[in-house]
């Protein structure tokens, strides 16, 4: 949770297991074979730093204003520029549908959406929002990104 | 387990209120399941909150969760886990369908009689006056509930106490994980009131 990974090798596949309010975010490249995915768990750090949150500071994935730079960055250092990315956004749903407070996965889907605004790449495919959780593979050999839910079939996105 | 945070003396500490509060937990599910019921000691663990959702355990594994918050002098999630198999195992001794409205409404009367349990010990020996509201539900993968709550409850000091306790109902043996979240301040102000600051 709250980590990010970048890839280049052709068998490798990122996964984010049992994405519930959290953004599995995935960056796949279109030239080349570069693919990144980060785990986001909250819209925003809020100016806290390394010391109001050492957990946070070392886990760059967790807050999606430093997650989305950081996992550009990432596939950036692999050859990827920003232009050439395709954008997956998988989770954010609400897992407890009568609770108050638990409603962070639209905002985090939205900050996400925004920091991926800002840096000019474009989301392809979503599967975001209502009840249940998600899984996300990111299959770094051919940039095949696919999700699941509990009890269903996998269904690629990209 | 002791961490950084919090030392063997108060997590024996916890764990002792949790001890009392099971006491009343098994009278009162006896109650509801109409069955004597054991509730063993529970482990007490501080974990990091990434660490909790690996110690729950296997990531996609579907369970059943369910949520109590806790409010008035204590704020604090709390979070109990029953696996697939152990729920239809409570349903079957209710005579309830496993995944029927039945079913998740008697999960989440019994989330709601351990917690009111653990948290009438709290009460009762730390002198706080604490609410409980209604509990919600979930039935999904281990990792997708338990990060939800973790998330909503990050305030970027991300650490769980995890209770884990088996409830034994006759023959059968039914593993509980019980997770509480309180806001660090709630737990220092917890253990003040024990003897056992820090």
């Amino acid at each position: 949770m709250g980590e990010l990974a970048v890839s280049r090798a052709p068998g490798e596949v990122l996964t984010s297991v049992g994405l519930g309010s959290c953004i599995g975010l995935a960056l796949v490249c279109r030239r080349g074979r570069a693919c990144g995915l980060a785990h986001v768990m909250l819209p925003e750090s809020a100016g806290r730093d390394a010391h109001d949150d050492p957990v946070g500071a070392a886990r760059p994935g967790k807050y999606a204003d430093r997650a989305v730079p950081a996992l550009l960055a990432g596939v950036g250092l692999l050859g990827a520029r920003p232009t050439t990315l395709d954008a997956v956004v998988v989770g954010g749903a609400q897992m407890f549908p009568r609770s108050t407070g638990m409603e962070i996965g639209s905002r985090n889907e939205a900050a996400v959406r925004a920091q991926l605004a800002r840096a000019g790449v474009r989301v392809i495919a979503a599967a975001t929002a209502g009840g249940l959780g998600r899984t996300i593979r990111v299959h770094v050999a051919d940039g095949t990104v696919t999700v699941r839910e509990a009890g269903a079939q996998e269904v690629t996105l990209r | 387990m002791a961490s950084a945070r919090y030392s063997d003396l108060q997590l024996d500490a916890l764990r002792e209120l949790a001890n009392i509060g099971s006491g009343t937990a098994g009278t009162a599910l006896s109650a509801l399941l109409g069955r004597p019921v054991d509730i063993s000691v529970p482990n007490a663990a501080a974990l990091e909150l990434a660490d909790a959702v690996d110690a729950a355990g296997a990531a996609e594994d579907v369970v059943w969760a369910v949520l109590v918050a806790v409010g008035g002098d204590l704020q604090a999630t709390a979070l109990l886990v029953i696996s697939d198999h152990d729920a239809a195992a409570i349903g079957a001794l209710l005579g309830v369908e496993p995944d029927s409205e039945e079913a998740r409404s008697a999960l989440e009367e019994i989330g709601n009689i351990l917690v009111a349990s653990y948290v009438g010990a709290v009460g009762s020996m730390t002198g706080f006056v604490l609410d409980l509201r209604p509990p919600a539900s979930a039935h999904d993968m281990l990792a997708a509930v338990v990060s939800t709550v973790i998330a909503a409850r990050s305030d970027g000091r991300d650490m769980a106490i995890m209770l884990d306790s088996e409830l034994r109902i006759e023959r059968e043996a039914i593993a509980l994980s019980f997770m509480l979240l309180p806001t660090p301040e709630g737990v220092d102000e917890l253990l003040e009131r024990i003897g056992l600051g820090a």
